[in-house]
Protein backbone atom coordinates (compact mmCIF):
# COMPACT_ATOMS: atom_id res chain seq x y z
CA UNK A 1 0.00 0.00 0.00
CA UNK A 2 1.55 3.26 -1.10
CA UNK A 3 0.85 6.05 1.33
CA UNK A 4 1.22 9.76 0.66
CA UNK A 5 0.85 12.73 2.99
CA UNK A 6 -1.09 15.97 2.43
CA UNK A 7 1.08 19.06 2.63
CA UNK A 8 -1.05 20.66 5.37
CA UNK A 9 0.66 18.84 8.24
CA UNK A 10 1.59 21.01 11.21
CA UNK A 11 3.39 20.76 14.54
CA UNK A 12 1.07 20.62 17.53
CA UNK A 13 3.78 21.79 19.91
CA UNK A 14 6.72 24.22 19.57
CA UNK A 15 9.14 21.39 20.31
CA UNK A 16 7.84 19.51 17.23
CA UNK A 17 7.07 16.32 19.15
CA UNK A 18 3.48 15.92 18.02
CA UNK A 19 2.53 16.10 14.38
CA UNK A 20 -0.97 16.65 13.07
CA UNK A 21 -1.21 15.24 9.55
CA UNK A 22 -3.40 13.56 6.95
CA UNK A 23 -2.37 10.40 5.11
CA UNK A 24 -3.85 9.25 1.83
CA UNK A 25 -3.88 5.84 0.16
CA UNK A 26 -5.92 3.85 -2.33
CA UNK A 27 -7.70 0.79 -0.91
CA UNK A 28 -8.34 -2.58 -2.63
CA UNK A 29 -11.52 -1.23 -4.23
CA UNK A 30 -9.73 1.76 -5.70
CA UNK A 31 -11.18 4.30 -3.30
CA UNK A 32 -9.09 7.14 -1.92
CA UNK A 33 -8.87 6.82 1.86
CA UNK A 34 -7.77 9.74 4.01
CA UNK A 35 -6.83 9.47 7.67
CA UNK A 36 -6.37 12.38 10.02
CA UNK A 37 -3.69 11.56 12.57
CA UNK A 38 -2.05 13.08 15.57
CA UNK A 39 1.33 11.35 15.78
CA UNK A 40 3.80 11.34 18.62
CA UNK A 41 7.52 11.42 17.88
CA UNK A 42 7.97 7.74 18.71
CA UNK A 43 5.26 6.62 16.25
CA UNK A 44 6.79 5.04 13.10
CA UNK A 45 4.57 7.05 10.77
CA UNK A 46 5.83 10.28 12.37
CA UNK A 47 9.19 9.86 10.67
CA UNK A 48 7.55 8.61 7.49
CA UNK A 49 5.47 11.77 7.20
CA UNK A 50 8.38 14.11 8.04
CA UNK A 51 10.59 12.38 5.49
CA UNK A 52 7.83 12.51 2.87
CA UNK A 53 6.97 16.21 3.27
CA UNK A 54 10.24 17.59 4.61
CA UNK A 55 10.56 19.54 7.86
CA UNK A 56 10.63 22.91 6.05
CA UNK A 57 7.21 22.32 4.50
CA UNK A 58 5.74 21.40 7.88
CA UNK A 59 7.41 24.42 9.52
CA UNK A 60 6.06 26.75 6.85
CA UNK A 61 2.50 25.41 7.11
CA UNK A 62 2.63 25.51 10.93
CA UNK A 63 3.63 29.17 10.76
CA UNK A 64 0.96 30.03 8.19
CA UNK A 65 -1.71 28.19 10.19
CA UNK A 66 -0.71 29.90 13.42
CA UNK A 67 -0.96 33.31 11.79
CA UNK A 68 -4.32 32.46 10.23
CA UNK A 69 -5.70 31.16 13.52
CA UNK A 70 -4.47 34.29 15.28
CA UNK A 71 -6.25 36.51 12.74
CA UNK A 72 -9.44 34.43 12.98
CA UNK A 73 -9.43 34.72 16.76
CA UNK A 74 -8.83 38.45 16.56
CA UNK A 75 -11.68 38.85 14.09
CA UNK A 76 -13.98 36.79 16.28
CA UNK A 77 -13.01 38.82 19.33
CA UNK A 78 -13.63 42.06 17.45
CA UNK A 79 -17.01 40.75 16.29
CA UNK A 80 -17.98 39.80 19.83
CA UNK A 81 -16.99 43.24 21.10
CA UNK A 82 -19.02 44.90 18.32
CA UNK A 83 -21.98 42.71 19.12
CA UNK A 84 -21.82 43.74 22.75
CA UNK A 85 -21.58 47.38 21.73
CA UNK A 86 -24.62 46.95 19.46
CA UNK A 87 -26.67 45.30 22.23
CA UNK A 88 -25.72 48.12 24.58
CA UNK A 89 -26.75 50.68 22.01
CA UNK A 90 -30.11 48.96 21.49
CA UNK A 91 -30.70 48.91 25.24
CA UNK A 92 -29.71 52.56 25.47
CA UNK A 93 -32.09 53.50 22.66
CA UNK A 94 -35.01 51.80 24.40
CA UNK A 95 -34.07 53.47 27.67
CA UNK A 96 -34.02 56.88 25.98
CA UNK A 97 -37.44 56.30 24.43
CA UNK A 98 -38.82 55.45 27.86
CA UNK A 99 -37.19 58.55 29.32
CA UNK A 100 -38.78 60.71 26.64
CA UNK A 101 -42.16 59.48 27.88
CA UNK A 102 -41.70 61.06 31.33
CA UNK A 103 -44.36 63.84 31.26
CA UNK A 104 -41.93 66.69 32.06
CA UNK A 105 -39.51 65.54 29.37
CA UNK A 106 -42.28 64.85 26.92
CA UNK A 107 -43.52 68.43 27.23
CA UNK A 108 -40.21 70.25 27.53
CA UNK A 109 -39.53 72.99 25.03
CA UNK A 110 -35.81 72.92 25.80
CA UNK A 111 -34.66 71.38 22.54
CA UNK A 112 -31.01 71.79 23.47
CA UNK A 113 -31.26 69.60 26.58
CA UNK A 114 -33.51 67.11 24.83
CA UNK A 115 -30.97 66.85 22.05
CA UNK A 116 -28.15 66.32 24.57
CA UNK A 117 -30.23 63.57 26.17
CA UNK A 118 -30.76 61.92 22.79
CA UNK A 119 -27.03 62.00 22.01
CA UNK A 120 -26.07 60.53 25.39
CA UNK A 121 -23.69 57.60 25.13
CA UNK A 122 -24.67 55.90 28.39
CA UNK A 123 -27.59 55.45 30.78
CA UNK A 124 -26.02 57.65 33.51
CA UNK A 125 -25.63 60.42 30.94
CA UNK A 126 -29.29 60.05 29.95
CA UNK A 127 -30.25 60.29 33.62
CA UNK A 128 -28.17 63.40 34.06
CA UNK A 129 -29.90 65.29 31.25
CA UNK A 130 -33.28 63.96 32.33
CA UNK A 131 -32.62 65.40 35.80
CA UNK A 132 -31.67 68.75 34.29
CA UNK A 133 -34.94 68.87 32.34
CA UNK A 134 -36.91 67.91 35.46
CA UNK A 135 -35.14 70.59 37.51
CA UNK A 136 -35.95 73.16 34.88
CA UNK A 137 -39.59 72.11 34.90
CA UNK A 138 -39.72 72.35 38.73
CA UNK A 139 -38.24 75.85 38.55
CA UNK A 140 -40.96 76.88 36.13
CA UNK A 141 -43.73 75.65 38.44
CA UNK B 1 -37.58 72.67 -6.09
CA UNK B 2 -38.85 71.76 -2.64
CA UNK B 3 -37.33 68.88 -0.77
CA UNK B 4 -38.33 67.20 2.43
CA UNK B 5 -38.46 64.13 4.59
CA UNK B 6 -41.47 61.86 5.08
CA UNK B 7 -41.94 59.80 8.23
CA UNK B 8 -44.96 57.54 8.63
CA UNK B 9 -46.44 56.38 11.96
CA UNK B 10 -49.63 54.38 11.89
CA UNK B 11 -51.43 51.48 13.58
CA UNK B 12 -49.44 51.49 16.80
CA UNK B 13 -48.75 54.35 19.17
CA UNK B 14 -45.14 53.23 19.52
CA UNK B 15 -44.53 54.17 15.90
CA UNK B 16 -45.67 57.71 16.70
CA UNK B 17 -43.15 57.81 19.58
CA UNK B 18 -40.39 56.47 17.32
CA UNK B 19 -41.35 58.96 14.60
CA UNK B 20 -41.20 61.96 16.94
CA UNK B 21 -37.78 60.86 18.14
CA UNK B 22 -36.60 60.38 14.57
CA UNK B 23 -37.82 63.79 13.41
CA UNK B 24 -36.25 65.49 16.42
CA UNK B 25 -32.98 63.68 15.78
CA UNK B 26 -32.98 64.75 12.12
CA UNK B 27 -33.65 68.34 13.17
CA UNK B 28 -30.85 68.17 15.76
CA UNK B 29 -28.43 67.98 12.83
CA UNK B 30 -30.42 69.63 10.07
CA UNK B 31 -32.70 72.23 11.69
CA UNK B 32 -33.90 73.86 8.49
CA UNK B 33 -35.07 70.66 6.83
CA UNK B 34 -38.77 70.30 6.07
CA UNK B 35 -40.40 67.18 7.51
CA UNK B 36 -43.86 65.75 6.93
CA UNK B 37 -45.32 63.36 9.47
CA UNK B 38 -47.94 61.00 8.11
CA UNK B 39 -49.89 59.68 11.06
CA UNK B 40 -53.28 58.93 12.58
CA UNK B 41 -55.06 61.78 14.37
CA UNK B 42 -55.63 59.64 17.48
CA UNK B 43 -51.90 59.55 18.24
CA UNK B 44 -51.30 63.30 18.41
CA UNK B 45 -50.07 64.52 21.81
CA UNK B 46 -48.55 67.91 21.06
CA UNK B 47 -45.11 66.62 20.12
CA UNK B 48 -46.14 66.47 16.48
CA UNK B 49 -45.35 70.21 16.36
CA UNK B 50 -41.77 69.24 15.58
CA UNK B 51 -43.00 68.29 12.09
CA UNK B 52 -43.52 71.07 9.57
CA UNK B 53 -46.48 69.37 8.02
CA UNK B 54 -48.91 66.69 9.10
CA UNK B 55 -50.89 64.41 6.82
CA UNK B 56 -53.47 62.13 8.34
CA UNK B 57 -53.65 58.54 7.23
CA UNK B 58 -55.74 55.56 8.28
CA UNK B 59 -54.51 52.47 10.10
CA UNK B 60 -53.65 50.55 6.93
CA UNK B 61 -50.97 47.89 7.33
CA UNK B 62 -48.80 49.70 4.83
CA UNK B 63 -49.67 53.35 5.39
CA UNK B 64 -45.97 53.78 4.65
CA UNK B 65 -46.58 53.26 0.94
CA UNK B 66 -49.61 55.53 0.95
CA UNK B 67 -47.53 58.19 2.68
CA UNK B 68 -44.73 57.83 0.15
CA UNK B 69 -47.22 58.22 -2.68
CA UNK B 70 -48.68 61.36 -1.11
CA UNK B 71 -45.48 63.29 -0.58
CA UNK B 72 -45.94 67.07 -0.83
CA UNK B 73 -42.34 67.49 -2.02
CA UNK B 74 -40.62 67.45 -5.41
CA UNK B 75 -37.81 65.38 -3.96
CA UNK B 76 -38.61 63.19 -1.00
CA UNK B 77 -36.55 61.27 1.49
CA UNK B 78 -38.64 58.56 3.13
CA UNK B 79 -37.26 57.15 6.39
CA UNK B 80 -38.72 54.30 8.49
CA UNK B 81 -39.99 55.65 11.81
CA UNK B 82 -37.91 53.29 13.97
CA UNK B 83 -34.66 54.94 12.99
CA UNK B 84 -32.56 57.69 14.51
CA UNK B 85 -30.29 60.25 12.94
CA UNK B 86 -26.77 60.38 14.35
CA UNK B 87 -24.73 62.50 12.01
CA UNK B 88 -24.64 65.88 10.33
CA UNK B 89 -24.07 64.26 6.93
CA UNK B 90 -27.85 63.91 6.90
CA UNK B 91 -27.69 67.33 5.22
CA UNK B 92 -26.01 65.76 2.20
CA UNK B 93 -28.90 63.40 1.58
CA UNK B 94 -30.06 65.17 -1.60
CA UNK B 95 -26.67 64.67 -3.28
CA UNK B 96 -27.43 60.96 -3.46
CA UNK B 97 -30.18 61.35 -6.01
CA UNK B 98 -27.91 62.35 -8.91
CA UNK B 99 -29.82 61.59 -12.09
CA UNK B 100 -31.73 58.71 -10.50
CA UNK B 101 -35.47 58.63 -9.96
CA UNK B 102 -35.25 56.48 -6.87
CA UNK B 103 -32.42 55.58 -4.54
CA UNK B 104 -32.45 52.74 -2.03
CA UNK B 105 -30.33 50.88 0.49
CA UNK B 106 -28.90 47.73 -1.04
CA UNK B 107 -29.62 44.29 0.26
CA UNK B 108 -26.31 42.55 -0.39
CA UNK B 109 -25.33 38.93 0.23
CA UNK B 110 -23.20 40.06 3.17
CA UNK B 111 -26.21 41.74 4.78
CA UNK B 112 -28.74 39.06 3.89
CA UNK B 113 -28.43 37.22 7.20
CA UNK B 114 -30.70 39.81 8.77
CA UNK B 115 -33.49 39.67 6.22
CA UNK B 116 -36.27 37.11 6.24
CA UNK B 117 -36.09 36.26 2.54
CA UNK B 118 -33.49 37.10 -0.05
CA UNK B 119 -33.75 34.49 -2.81
CA UNK B 120 -36.96 33.00 -4.16
CA UNK B 121 -38.18 30.91 -7.08
CA UNK B 122 -39.42 32.55 -10.25
CA UNK B 123 -41.25 30.69 -13.03
CA UNK B 124 -40.30 27.39 -11.41
CA UNK B 125 -36.61 28.28 -11.52
CA UNK B 126 -35.05 27.85 -8.14
CA UNK B 127 -33.72 31.02 -6.52
CA UNK B 128 -34.05 32.92 -9.80
CA UNK B 129 -35.37 35.99 -8.05
CA UNK B 130 -33.74 37.96 -5.28
CA UNK B 131 -34.45 41.11 -3.36
CA UNK B 132 -31.79 43.73 -3.70
CA UNK B 133 -33.73 46.86 -2.79
CA UNK B 134 -34.43 47.59 0.85
CA UNK B 135 -37.15 50.17 1.45
CA UNK B 136 -36.10 51.27 4.93
CA UNK B 137 -35.01 54.51 3.34
CA UNK B 138 -35.90 55.77 -0.10
CA UNK B 139 -34.92 59.00 -1.79
CA UNK B 140 -37.11 59.69 -4.79
CA UNK B 141 -38.09 62.26 -7.36
CA UNK B 142 -41.70 62.64 -6.33
CA UNK B 143 -42.28 65.41 -8.88
CA UNK B 144 -41.77 62.91 -11.70
CA UNK B 145 -45.27 61.72 -12.71
CA UNK B 146 -43.98 58.21 -13.42
CA UNK B 147 -42.44 57.98 -9.95
CA UNK B 148 -45.69 59.24 -8.45
CA UNK B 149 -47.58 56.60 -10.40
CA UNK B 150 -45.06 54.00 -9.25
CA UNK B 151 -45.58 54.90 -5.60
CA UNK B 152 -49.37 54.86 -5.96
CA UNK B 153 -49.30 51.53 -7.71
CA UNK B 154 -46.88 50.10 -5.18
CA UNK B 155 -49.43 50.87 -2.48
CA UNK B 156 -52.41 49.61 -4.50
CA UNK B 157 -50.79 46.37 -5.64
CA UNK B 158 -49.41 45.64 -2.22
CA UNK B 159 -52.86 46.13 -0.76
CA UNK B 160 -54.25 43.57 -3.21
CA UNK B 161 -51.33 41.22 -2.66
CA UNK B 162 -51.74 41.36 1.09
CA UNK B 163 -55.48 40.68 0.76
CA UNK B 164 -54.85 37.64 -1.46
CA UNK B 165 -56.38 39.41 -4.47
CA UNK B 166 -53.24 39.67 -6.56
CA UNK B 167 -50.51 37.16 -7.26
CA UNK B 168 -48.34 37.52 -10.35
CA UNK B 169 -47.92 34.28 -12.33
CA UNK B 170 -44.15 34.38 -12.03
CA UNK B 171 -44.32 33.51 -8.32
CA UNK B 172 -44.82 29.81 -8.86
CA UNK B 173 -43.81 28.40 -5.50
CA UNK B 174 -46.93 28.23 -3.29
CA UNK B 175 -45.06 27.69 -0.07
CA UNK B 176 -42.79 30.66 -0.70
CA UNK B 177 -45.70 32.82 -1.77
CA UNK B 178 -47.22 32.52 1.69
CA UNK B 179 -44.20 34.39 3.01
CA UNK B 180 -43.57 36.59 -0.01
CA UNK B 181 -47.08 38.02 -0.06
CA UNK B 182 -46.50 39.66 3.31
CA UNK B 183 -43.70 41.85 2.03
CA UNK B 184 -44.02 45.13 0.17
CA UNK B 185 -40.56 44.23 -1.16
CA UNK B 186 -42.22 41.50 -3.23
CA UNK B 187 -44.44 44.09 -4.92
CA UNK B 188 -41.44 46.33 -5.38
CA UNK B 189 -39.46 43.50 -6.98
CA UNK B 190 -42.29 42.74 -9.38
CA UNK B 191 -42.78 46.36 -10.38
CA UNK B 192 -39.08 46.97 -10.98
CA UNK B 193 -38.37 43.67 -12.73
CA UNK B 194 -41.57 42.75 -14.52
CA UNK B 195 -43.57 45.87 -15.31
CA UNK B 196 -42.65 47.40 -18.65
CA UNK B 197 -44.02 50.82 -17.90
CA UNK B 198 -41.46 51.32 -15.15
CA UNK B 199 -38.45 49.95 -17.00
CA UNK B 200 -37.11 53.42 -17.77
CA UNK B 201 -37.07 54.53 -14.16
CA UNK B 202 -33.53 55.02 -12.97
CA UNK B 203 -32.96 53.22 -9.72
CA UNK B 204 -29.78 53.51 -7.72
CA UNK B 205 -28.26 53.14 -4.29
CA UNK B 206 -27.06 55.67 -1.74
CA UNK B 207 -23.35 56.29 -1.83
CA UNK B 208 -21.79 54.19 0.95
CA UNK B 209 -25.37 53.12 1.55
CA UNK B 210 -24.76 51.30 4.84
CA UNK B 211 -24.48 54.71 6.51
CA UNK B 212 -28.03 55.58 5.49
CA UNK B 213 -29.80 52.54 6.90
CA UNK B 214 -27.56 50.91 9.45
CA UNK B 215 -29.53 48.08 11.04
CA UNK B 216 -28.26 47.57 14.56
CA UNK B 217 -27.72 43.90 13.68
CA UNK B 218 -25.12 44.91 11.07
CA UNK B 219 -22.87 45.72 13.99
CA UNK B 220 -23.14 42.12 15.24
CA UNK B 221 -21.16 41.19 12.12
CA UNK B 222 -18.97 44.27 12.36
CA UNK B 223 -20.22 45.53 8.99
CA UNK B 224 -18.81 48.96 8.30
CA UNK B 225 -19.03 51.88 5.91
CA UNK B 226 -16.77 51.43 2.89
CA UNK B 227 -15.19 54.79 3.69
CA UNK B 228 -15.05 53.99 7.38
CA UNK B 229 -17.40 56.88 8.11
CA UNK B 230 -19.94 57.09 10.94
CA UNK B 231 -23.53 55.98 10.70
CA UNK B 232 -26.02 58.65 9.60
CA UNK B 233 -29.29 56.81 10.18
CA UNK B 234 -29.41 53.84 12.54
CA UNK B 235 -32.29 51.40 12.20
CA UNK B 236 -33.61 49.82 15.39
CA UNK B 237 -36.33 47.66 13.89
CA UNK B 238 -34.80 44.39 15.02
CA UNK B 239 -34.74 45.20 18.72
CA UNK B 240 -37.96 47.08 19.40
CA UNK B 241 -41.11 45.54 20.83
CA UNK B 242 -43.56 47.45 18.74
CA UNK B 243 -46.71 46.07 20.35
CA UNK B 244 -45.66 46.61 23.93
CA UNK B 245 -46.40 49.96 25.57
CA UNK B 246 -43.14 51.81 26.27
CA UNK B 247 -44.17 52.87 29.75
Amino acid sequence: MERTWLDNAFWETPKKRILNCISEHIDEEGRIVRKVMKLKEQHPQFKECVDFLGEDVIDAYTKERKERKFLETELEREKDAEQQRARKLEKLFKYKLETFEIPEIKSTTNRKLKSKLRRSRSIPEVNLYAMMILQESLKDE
Amino acid sequence: MNKGFIVVASRKNNFYIYAINLIESIKDFYPEVHVTLVTEERFLDGREDIADNIIFCDDHYRAKLWGMANSPYDITMYVDADMECEHEDIMTVWDNLGDNDMVFHELTEERSKYYTIRHFDIENKEKEGWFSLCGGVCLYRSSNPLVKEFMNEWYELYDLQHSNLWRPDCFTNDKQWNSLKKFDQTTLWYMVNRMDKYKDLKIGFFHDDIRWNYFTQYQYENLKSIENKPVILRHYSGCLEKDKALV
